[in-house]
């Protein structure tokens, strides 16, 4: 029983950081209807900026949170200005392949810049838990969960009572009307663009306690990240939550009750995905797409 | 213009007979950049000691970054061979890279040194080859040395546990691990495997924690390695003994699992910041006293250095000493030097050996078994170098 509980409790927890890694991936399709390849470069970046807070400074990444999402936000409007804009009108392959080539940049200057060291930060809450029982729920784990909790919370907040929230929204539902109603489409690209480096670099701040930080972290998070997008269903927040938890429980539930699970459990986390890919592939509470 | 072109033609193999080429393929980028930048290092290092000239000739190392993978591996490894017909090759470093490098070795076969790679499928595919010399210790000796030393130190009879990776390091390693463990007396209770980069290893320790291990090997890189020993010490995992085969005696994981996470991890190596080792007494300045050599490194790098510093410039030190005094670049003859060297160093005896499993040329495959405790490195095995004793984790 106690077993079952703490896989429950472990499955919440990482649901909460898969939340936080995907929602920003999740926005920033259902505005741009660009998947950014080079998203786990901006988790990485984040990483790397709360690492530094702390080596050199002693600031707590929850402290430094705010400063390294809002650096890497620009950094990714920089980004923005310099390529993506330039291929907004060009086919899929093309936002992808430029995506991919600047994410790889990225980890190689990361990698000449920092060295291909693993690091980690060390925080008053990183290597500590509570005890309930049997029941072992780890500080850190605790801490990024509210941390996704809120971050979401607001974000959704913003989306649907601020007037650029609502601007951002009405793009990703039909750009041609929101184009009509006098909305500024390529200022709600940038910023969408740079909300979906804000939320990658938060989940690479926590990631810097709870992970090992490298220049190669990005890749495997994307990858998940977009795993959980497709589960949920492209560009509904929503429905990437709950494909994040969908995935968490899948995982962790594996990891728990088949022998040598941890090693099956991203199989089976992806063989879910193909499953709903095949059945409802528009996923759980994505929306059809009509392709032209 | 035809003499022109005649006397150009004629000075190409002047040239490059007035040089000894030396192949570095090295992960100089990727996820084994550290491996690289160390063999890079200790290379450099060797040159900068011994002089640019080797059996009255300029040595010309060509680095080649493998990007830690194995296609460019390969590919690097062939223009070596093929284009550039060198006779001497140093690295790569990381088991996966070298085993991707032996096909394209067999084209040419110049005579290779290895510095890394404890795989024993290396070992097996390099069966009787006169020009492979492995400097590194194969896989079985880090179990070897580390049951041997948990066993003296806690008795036999105690339950072990072994966590390891899905990728070929933990795979290949499993085996070697129940084997020498088992025959020391333990009782290998559990494996368990975790995936390369998992994000959370919790399960597994709370399967573990049910089975009360006094012992957990922990065969997983650097980076697994981190998660494993930070998400073992928020578990609260009262485990006596924790061993990891290739990461506690690394400043990056301790620094990055921090002092009471690091702290009573047990590993095997090779070298170790701050030990002893008496300089050669026919060649001090190459291969000088451990402190001397660590000055210098310090000197030089601005940093501490890491095992494969200590073991890349063993290793092309030794080669170019071979070289020397064979008075030629011919590889069969270096090969046959190098062979019948017994030079002091850094790592012990140089004499190489043949191993069970086959290799012909094998040196430095005795390590030392320590302990971190507190923010000090205590040698626990083997007896005639320990300096403290085994201590069980609280």
């Amino acid at each position: 029983m106690s077993m079952l509980l703490q896989c429950l409790v472990d499955s919440i927890l990482l649901g909460g950081l898969y939340s936080l890694m995907a929602v920003g991936l999740s926005l920033g399709f259902g505005v741009t209807r660009i998947i950014n390849f080079a998203y786990g470069e901006f988790i990485m970046l984040g990483a790397y900026g709360a690492f530094f807070c702390s080596s050199l400074a002693g600031i707590d990444p929850l402290i430094a949170l705010p400063a390294v999402a809002i650096g890497v936000a620009l950094f990714a409007a920089i980004v923005f200005e310099f390529s993506l804009r330039r291929v907004l009108r060009a086919p899929a392959i093309n936002q992808i392949l430029l995506l991919f080539g600047v994410g790889l940049v990225i980890q190689n200057l990361a990698a000449i810049l920092w060295t291909g060291d693993a690091r980690s930060v060390e925080t008053p809450y990183s290597l500590t838990a509570r005890e309930f029982g049997d029941i072992n729920v780890p500080d850190g784990r605790i801490v990024t969960f509210l941390v996704a909790t809120v971050l979401i919370a607001a974000l959704l907040w913003w989306l649907h009572r601020t007037e650029l929230g609502r601007a951002i929204r009405a793009v990703a539902q039909n750009r041609d009307a929101a184009v009509l109603m006098g909305i500024n489409v390529m200022r709600m690209y940038l910023l969408s663009f740079m909300l979906n480096a804000a939320l990658g670099a938060a989940t690479g701040a926590m990631a810097s306690f709870l992970l090992t930080v490298t220049p190669f972290m990005g890749f495997p998070m994307l990858i998940k990240s977009f795993a959980i997008v497709v589960l949920g269903g492209l560009g509904s927040i929503p429905g990437t939550l709950a494909g994040a938890f969908l995935l968490a429980f899948a995982e962790t539930a594996v990891a728990y009750y088949v022998p040598d699970g941890i090693g099956w459990a991203e199989g089976v986390a992806f063989a879910v995905l193909l499953g709903v890919l095949i059945f409802r592939p528009r996923g759980i509470l994505g929306q059809a797409v009509e392709v032209a | 213009m035809i003499l022109a072109t005649l006397v150009a033609a004629a000075s190409v193999p002047t040239h490059a007979q007035d040089t000894v080429k030396i192949g570095a393929p090295l992960e100089l980028s990727g996820r084994f950049v550290a491996y690289g930048a160390q063999g890079k290092r200790g290379i450099e290092m060797a040159l900068a000691a011994h002089g640019d000239m080797a059996a009255g000739k300029k040595i010309e190392v060509l680095y080649r970054d493998v990007q830690s993978n194995n296609q460019v591996a390969l590919t690097a490894f062939t223009d070596l061979v093929q284009q550039e017909k060198v006779n001497f090759v140093v690295g790569p470093i990381a088991s996966g890279i070298v085993a991707a490098s032996v096909p394209a070795w067999r084209e040419g076969k110049p005579l290779w040194l290895v510095p890394g790679s404890s795989s024993t499928q290396l070992e097996d595919a390099m069966k009787g080859e006169t020009l492979f010399f492995h400097t590194y210790p194969w896989a079985y000796n880090y179990h070897e040395n580390a049951a041997a030393a948990i066993a003296q130190a806690a008795g036999t009879g105690k339950k072990v546990v072994i966590v390891y990776s899905d990728g070929g390091y933990g795979r290949e390693q499993l085996p070697w691990a129940k084997e020498f463990y088992t025959k020391a007396g333990f009782n290998v209770v559990a494996t368990e495997l975790v995936r390369e980069g998992a994000a959370d290893l919790n399960p597994v320790l709370q399967r573990l924690r049910q089975l009360r291990p006094d012992v957990l090997v922990g065969i997983v890189q650097t980076t697994d390695g981190i998660q494993l020993a930070k998400q073992i010490q928020v578990a609260g995992l009262k485990v006596p003994y924790l061993v990891g085969t290739a990461y506690p005696q690394l400043k990056e994981w301790a620094d990055a699992v921090g002092p009471e996470a690091a702290d009573k991890w047990i590993g095997i190596t090779t070298y170790l910041p701050g030990m002893t080792r008496p300089a050669d007494p026919n060649l001090p300045k190459l291969f000088p006293a451990m402190s001397d050599w660590e000055t210098a490194f310090r000197a030089r790098y601005h940093r501490e250095p890491e095992f494969l510093d200590v073991t890349s410039y063993t290793t092309a030190m030794l080669l170019l000493v071979a070289i020397d005094q064979a008075g030629t670049t011919d590889k069969n003859a270096v090969a046959r030097k190098l062979a019948s060297l017994d030079i002091m160093t850094m790592l012990g005896s140089s004499k190489f050996h043949p191993t069970a499993g086959g290799a012909v040329h094998q040196a430095f495959s005795k390590m030392i078994v320590f302990q971190r405790q507190g923010d000090k490195f205590v040698t626990v095995y083997p007896n005639d170098v320990a300096n403290g004793k085994l201590m069980p984790r609280q």
